[in-house]
């Protein structure tokens, strides 16, 4: 009879490891795409529907660097595929520092001060046909056959236990927990950036008041170009992180998008850390959520919590309260 | 010496009057008047884009053999069939209006095929039914023929009857390879149209006739973002068997992989499905042949023994590695709608849709149904439709049941 209910209670303890770990490590992951749309949604203020697609091109860019450059053979399935993330990083930088220089710096910036709901109509009608040209685009190029950077860290876990006697054993997915690894790096570095160097600075100050930066010699385009490109840069690491266990096709894009936009509104609009934790607490909800509620409620559960967290603190976590100046 | 205007003038003209006489040439006009219209709507972008690339690999084949056959038989002389394609997208309301496209835009349209997932399916035989169109699908949910709808055929075994004929299989194999059967079973599914309708007989009544114990019932939306917690919940309550039914492929991997991490892989948990998800050639890439091995699934059709000829071909043209459901059964839905023409000696919708409520035969394109006849019931059912059981060995999906389909003797895992 103790047995048993020993037995009860490992198994109640272990399933709340299991699910927290599996939340910890989503949560690092969703915590770097709402990183990357929190500069370009949370700090510009670009409503920006493409932000699925930028995640799907780093997943293809990622692929196919891995199975076209055979970069799993050359340096094995730990380091490839996670490399070939990163890498995805810059290309993409370039395709989203082009994409604002001729499409959406047009209707951003300084082009639009004093315009109507600050240009947010044109930028919603852009963004909507960039990302639909962008999932069909990609349709054609790529094909319609999912597809999945292959390693066998994705079905791999390293154990921890036995625990609590032979009761309790933690697995952690190894490819999960890599890609939350480097999730962490990226986002870090990306913190160290906005916070520490000038440029990082300059990018905030343009994007929180553009006249007054112009005032301070700040070139706005070129800040908001760069706040874009890091942005769409940041999504295709994370969309190349995915990539090595989630399988993807164009279409790939909306299974993701709300999850950004509600991290970067609940960890607060403007600020690029709290956009992190906000990614990271949907992960956690959504899993750890299903130690009281059925699996089919996870994604409502991130929403109670979501209103949850708006109605006691309406600018998010990180968000700040005054009004911009 | 002509000038260039003269030269780009003459090119114009010589391209104008070329195009005006492949267009307006009284044969080419004739021969596309009297083309017997047929419709595919299938998705062909969104997550099901791969499923209606196969579904139009098969319809393409089937055209291309009935008209280089010489067509269809008609009394005022043979009449080809033109194959209009359209796309059903990623949402019911997209296919639907898919469906008043193409009827809008051809006014003589024989009938249709498609459109693979039954809430597509559902909303594009609302369209089709109001235009009395003859209607082929292969859709599982009971309740596509369950609204009464007189041109709507069915031609797969509905969910309902596929949830009692797979159970029955599964016994059976449990028994002759342990000597005994499972008595706890578990299901890991998601919540869309067909899982739903497949467990719903199983959960309530099937199970429960057998003296089963159902001890894990994980119902999840899809996509999955972690499989963690239903796998968890798998490994917790140890059931002798699990029945796996997510649709979408990103989750059929999510589920497989935490399987096999949580040590549930390879025999130590036999895993039944049921659905055309688990045999398309991507999830062999996506998977890998080891995640796969043993795994069994069941479904409305196949590729299977006695059907060598049309399998190669199929492979030669397409360079596809096996001909799924979803190919086989758009392909024998053409050459049903040219028997069913042939029959009522008519390209009218009407007329072709009561030939085929009067079709009965187990000849030709019968067996390429499972369970190899063709008759519709007052329902648009068909009767006797079954299903085949489909394993995964040595990377590839074998049939192995029933035997007469067989392509490999099935394996049913031992502890």
């Amino acid at each position: 009879m103790k047995r048993a209910r020993v037995s009860d209670l490992a198994i109640i303890v272990e399933s709340f490891f299991q699910a927290a770990v599996a939340g910890i490590l989503v949560g690092c992951i969703y915590g770097l795409m709402c990183c990357g749309l929190s500069l370009i949604f949370g700090i510009m203020r670009v409503i920006n529907f493409a932000q699925g697609e930028f995640l799907m091109l780093g997943m293809y860019f990622a692929f196919y660097l891995v199975t076209g450059f055979g970069l799993v053979a050359f340096l094995g399935p730990i380091y490839g595929p996670f490399l070939a993330a990163l890498l995805a990083g810059p290309v993409l930088f370039v395709f989203g520092y082009l994409l604002h220089q001729y499409l959406v710096g047009r209707v951003t910036g300084v082009n639009v001060i004093g315009a109507e709901a600050e240009g947010h109509y044109a930028q919603l009608i852009l963004t909507l046909g960039l990302s639909l040209v962008l999932a069909n685009g990609g349709l054609i190029l790529f094909g319609s056959v999912p597809q999945v950077i292959r390693t066998p860290l994705s079905s791999t876990a390293w154990l921890i236990g036995p625990l609590l006697g032979d009761y309790v054993e933690i697995f952690i997915n190894q490819a999960r927990a890599y890609s939350a690894l480097v999730s962490i790096l990226v986002a870090v570095g990306l913190f160290q950036f906005m916070a520490r160097s000038s440029l990082g600075k300059s990018l905030l100050a343009a994007a929180d008041n553009p006249e007054a930066a112009s005032y301070m010699g700040i070139d706005v385009d070129r800040a908001h170009r760069l706040a874009f490109a890091i942005g769409t840069g940041i999504t295709a690491v994370a969309g190349g992180l995915v990539a090595t266990y989630y399988p993807f096709q164009p279409y790939v894009g909306i299974d993701f998008v709300i999850i950004m936009y509600a991290g970067v509104v609940l960890g607060g609009i403007g600020s690029v850390a709290g956009a992190f934790l906000g990614g990271f607490v949907i992960g956690v909800v959504q899993q750890v959520s299903t130690m009281v509620l059925p699996i089919q409620l996870q994604n409502t559960a991130i929403f109670v919590v979501f209103l949850i967290v708006v109605m006691f603190r309406p600018h998010g976590l990180f968000g700040r309260s005054a009004e911009r100046t | 010496m002509p000038t260039r205007r003269r030269l780009l003038q003459g090119a114009a003209t010589a391209a104008l009057s070329i195009a005006l006489t492949l267009t307006l040439s009284p044969e080419a006009a004739r021969a596309q008047a009297n083309d017997i219209l047929l419709t595919l709507i299938a998705p062909l972008s969104g997550g099901w884009a791969r499923q209606g690339d196969l579904m139009k690999k098969g319809a393409d084949l089937a055209v291309e053999d009935i008209n280089a056959a010489g067509g269809v038989k008609l009394p005022g002389g043979n009449a080809k069939i033109r194959l209009i394609v359209a796309d059903a997208g990623d949402t019911a309301e997209k296919a639907k209006n898919a469906a008043q496209r193409v009827l809008a835009d051809n006014p003589n349209l024989t009938g249709g095929t498609g459109a693979w997932l039954s809430s597509f399916t559902l909303a594009i035989t609302e369209v089709t039914e109001r235009a009395d169109v003859p209607w082929l699908t292969l859709s599982f949910a009971d309740t596509i023929t369950g609204r009464g709808f007189k041109n709507v055929f069915q031609t797969s075994a509905t969910a309902g009857a596929m949830a009692g004929m797979t159970l029955d299989m599964v016994l059976e194999l449990a028994k002759s390879a342990t000597g005994e059967t499972p008595k706890k079973s578990g299901f890991l599914a998601d919540n869309t149209a067909a899982p739903t309708g497949f467990l719903k007989p199983l959960r309530d009544e099937l199970l429960k006739a057998k003296g089963i114990e159902v001890v894990v019932d994980e119902i999840f939306t899809p996509p999955l973002a972690d499989a963690t917690p239903p796998v968890q919940r798998v490994r917790s309550t140890r059931p002798d068997m699990l029945f796996v039914y997510p649709t979408a492929t990103p989750d059929v991997k999510a589920v497989l992989e935490k399987l096999k991490e949580f040590n549930l892989d390879r025999g130590r948990l036999p895993l039944i499905g049921n659905g055309a998800q688990f045999g398309t050639p991507e999830i062999l890439n996506l998977v890998g042949k080891d995640l796969l091995e043993g795994f069994m699934f069941t479904i409305a059709n196949w590729g299977v023994k006695g059907q060598e000829e049309l399998i190669n071909r199929f492979k030669q043209k397409t360079g596809e590695p096996w001909m799924t459901q979803d190919s086989i059964s758009t392909y024998a839905d053409m050459l049903v709608f040219k028997m069913a023409i042939e029959k009522a000696g008519s390209a009218d919708k009407m007329k072709v849709a009561q030939a085929l409520r009067e079709i009965d035969t187990t000849d030709g394109v019968a067996k390429l149904y499972a369970g190899g006849r063709l008759k519709f019931d007052d329902k648009g059912r068909r009767v006797g439709a079954s299903l085949y059981t489909i394993q995964w060995q040595g990377g590839e999906p074998k049939a192995v049941f029933p035997p007469t389909a067989a392509q490999a003797q099935p394996i049913w895992p031992k502890r």
